[in-house]
Formats: structure tokens, C-alpha cells, sequence
């Protein structure tokens, strides 16, 4: 699991569903919840927070202007890659600190990572879990 | 109401501890006691029994007043209507189910009592046959029936469950509850067992070091309403095995095993028998009517 520490930024909420948006040591990051600032006291402007998503769920993309619909995107450079039979395991080194993704090995080969390499780190916003 | 207030001075395998609760349980309530061995859970049970005599406190059930240090009252276990029901059964191995029962019964009590616990914890077929041939769970649901032949007021649960398989497990936990409403008792349960209580309880009551450092419902004292996952569920870890770079980590929940994956740092910090959490948002699993 990846936790990053954060603060909420805004809170755009519809009933009980939220979009928080959150500052991530300069990244603007956005995670989905059901909740509303009603049903729980940590969503309130300013806040400290824990940003938490599983490696598994980390995309992995090279070169600028990546033009896919996920709106969490954190760069960094790869700092080391495991690699298994058809999975690997990748470090990216980020601002807002070591981010663990999970590839297929057949993916990595793919698109050539290596340690060294710039890429930016992507997650869906409905795979962002907050914790106090 | 059942109010008890208790204090003594323990002893625990790393020197003296010092058991200090006060429980409020509301009559026709099931509540757990829940906490690691040595917090104090059995010495309650003992001390609201009368087998073991506190420092201080009061016992209240329902107006009347079974112990009171200060005022030098203490009712014996015999005058305390409370049924008991212990990991081991202790049943007499040279009498039937049905002599069991009818052991247990008060001078001058109606039979009627035992023919009807037969009848609702489903030993019908069982009543002839001795202990020795029964198995774990059918000792259990005899055992159950023996403690509530008195009526108690109060029905004490010391793990009962705890060495019988889940499927056991799950067909006592829905014994005790239905004679749990049936004869409008109040009961006190002691587990380890989260999805235990959560199922089981009204309320429950967190121990550490002999006190009481949570209560409440048990789904809020348990879920982590901090964590925004809407798919939180309790389990223990039966295995955990490196496939690839990865862990895959099995969890018994309830009756369901399911499996997660975990990375290198996580499995090395679990071993097989851990209680853990498992969380996800609500927005990732999928959902789809079973066929008949």
C-alpha cells in the first residue's frame, strides 16, 4: 500500500459523495468517497490527511502530456525495478515521497523503464481511500 | 438494568494489574467482553458469578442487589441466577443428555423446562446418548442447555465457541441467540472474535490492562470510520504464500475465505493467525444478482 501524507485542499460534495481534492507536497490529488463533511469530521479544509492506494492500481506513464482520463498524476523517477516472471515491482521517487506501482513485467519491457527514468505515477480517483 | 462496578487487584504474568471496570448493561442485551488474554474478561465473569470476591464494588441486577463490599453483602454463587458456559463443557460423562439436564434442575423445579430445551436447541435425537459419543458442537449446544435449566437471569459465555469449526461455530452462535431472546436474557459474551461480536451483540466493551478503553456498538467501535472505505471487513489470516513478486494472503471472513494481494513489506509483518482488516472503496467491487 502507497500512503502519502497530504492536506484537503476543497470538498465538492453532492449528497453523500464527495470529491476531496487534496495537496500532496505540491500534486494536486482527487479521491472520491462516500462521505459528506456531515458524516465525518476529518473533511474540513485545511486538514491533514492520509492518502492511501495500493500499488496494484498505480499506472505508470512515460513522456509528457500523457493524454489519458485519470486526474492523479505524480512524477518522480524510477529508482528500482523488481522483476518476477509476469509481474514487476517499481520504485518512483516523487516529491511527496516513494511510490510503489505493480506492472506486468511485460509492460515494463514494453515501454523500456529503467532505473533513472522520469515517468509520472497515475491513479483513478475512485481508488483513493482517505484516512485520518 | 444490570450495574456493576468492580475493583481488585489481579495478579498477571507480568506482575500486578489492577482490574477496574464499570459496566451498565441494559436487561435483554447481549454485550462482549473483548480484549487479549490477561485484560480481565474472565475474572468479571468469576467475580459476577460469586466465584471470585472483588476489593470494592457493587453488583445491581434488576433492582436487587446480589454484592456489595462496603455494605459487607454478598450473595453466594448458588443464590446468583446466572447460567455459565465454559470453552470445556464439564458434563457428566455417566449420564445421559437428558439426566444432564434434569441434574441441573432446582429442588422441587418443573420438568417442563427440560423437555423444552430439548426441543429448542434440537437435542431430540441426542437426549439418550451419553457425552462420550457426542461430538464437540453437540456437547456445546448440551452444555448451553444446562446453563439456562435455572432460568438465570444472566447467561455467561466464556468463549464457548472458540475450539469448534466455523461451521460449528455459526449453528451454536444462532442457538445462543435464539434462547438468548426466547428466555429474554441478559447476556455477557467473552470472544476474541470480531465477526463474532459484530454479529452476535448489542454493545461491546473493549478491555485492555483491566479497564475499559472503548464501548460501544460493535460495528462502530470496530470499523474505522477514519479510514473512507466503505468495504471493511474483519477476518484472520490462514495463509499467506509469495507467487511471483507478489503475496497472496488468504482471509477467513465469517464463513468466506477471500484472498488479497499484499507486497513484500505488508506479508512480512503478518503471520498466519492475525486478526486484520480488509478494505476497499466501495467503488471497486463488482456487484451481480445470483442466478437460481
Amino acid at each position: 500500500m502507497n500512503i502519502l501524507k497530504g492536506n484537503i485542499n476543497s470538498l465538492n460534495t453532492s449528497g453523500r459523495l464527495t470529491i476531496v481534492t487534496l495537496d500532496v507536497s505540491g500534486f494536486s490529488l482527487k479521491s472520491i468517497i462516500i462521505e459528506n463533511p456531515e458524516t465525518v469530521t476529518y473533511l474540513r479544509i485545511g486538514n491533514p490527511i492520509q492518502v492511501m492506494f495500493k500499488e496494484t492500481e498505480v499506472v505508470v506513464g512515460k513522456g509528457s502530456d500523457i493524454a489519458v482520463s485519470l486526474d492523479n498524476r505524480i512524477d518522480g523517477v524510477i529508482t528500482e525495478i523488481t522483476k518476477g516472471v509476469l509481474l514487476s515491482s517499481l520504485i518512483i521517487d516523487t516529491k511527496a515521497g516513494k511510490i510503489k506501482a505493480t506492472l506486468t513485467s511485460e509492460s515494463v519491457t514494453k515501454l523500456d523503464l529503467q532505473p533513472g527514468e522520469p515517468v509520472t505515477a497515475l491513479v483513478k480517483t475512485t481508488e483513493i481511500m482517505l484516512s485520518e | 438494568m444490570i450495574e456493576i462496578a468492580l475493583q481488585k487487584e489481579l495478579t498477571a504474568a507480568d506482575g500486578i494489574m489492577k482490574l477496574d471496570v464499570d459496566l451498565r448493561i441494559q436487561q435483554g442485551h447481549l454485550v462482549t467482553l473483548f480484549g487479549d488474554s490477561g485484560a480481565g474478561k474472565t475474572s468479571i465473569l468469576r467475580m459476577i458469578a460469586g466465584l471470585m470476591i472483588p476489593d470494592d464494588g457493587q453488583i445491581n441486577v434488576n433492582g436487587s442487589n446480589w454484592m456489595d463490599v462496603k455494605k459487607g453483602i454478598s450473595l453466594k454463587p448458588q443464590q446468583r441466577r446466572v447460567g455459565f458456559l465454559f470453552q470445556n463443557y464439564a458434563l457428566f460423562p455417566n449420564m445421559t443428555v437428558q439426566e444432564n439436564l434434569t441434574y441441573a434442575l432446582e429442588k422441587g423445579q418443573d420438568k417442563k423446562i427440560v423437555d423444552e430445551l430439548i426441543e429448542t436447541i434440537e437435542l431430540g435425537d441426542l437426549q439418550n446418548r451419553k457425552p462420550g459419543t457426542l461430538s464437540g458442537g453437540q456437547n456445546q449446544r448440551v452444555a448451553l442447555a444446562r446453563a439456562l435449566v435455572r432460568k438465570p437471569e444472566i447467561l455467561m459465555l466464556d468463549e464457548p465457541l472458540s475450539a469448534l469449526d466455523t461451521k460449528m461455530r455459526m449453528k451454536l452462535q444462532d442457538f445462543i441467540l435464539t434462547v438468548h431472546k426466547r428466555y429474554n436474557l441478559t447476556t455477557i459474551l467473552v470472544s476474541h472474535d470480531a465477526n463474532e461480536v459484530i454479529k452476535m451483540s448489542d454493545e461491546v466493551f473493549f478491555l485492555e490492562g483491566g479497564k475499559i478503553i472503548k464501548h460501544g456498538k460493535p460495528v462502530d467501535v470496530f470499523a474505522s470510520k477514519r479510514v473512507s472505505g466503505k468495504f471493511q471487513l474483519f477476518g484472520e489470516i490462514i495463509n499467506i504464500e509469495k507467487q511471483d513478486i507478489i503475496y497472496v494472503v488468504t482471509v477467513l471472513i465469517g464463513a468466506n475465505i477471500v484472498k488479497v494481494i499484499a507486497d513484500e513489506s505488508e506479508a512480512d509483518s503478518m503471520s498466519i493467525g492475525d486478526k486484520v482488516i480488509v478494505a476497499s472503496k466501495a467503488f471497486n467491487p463488482l456487484i451481480r444478482k445470483i442466478e437460481e
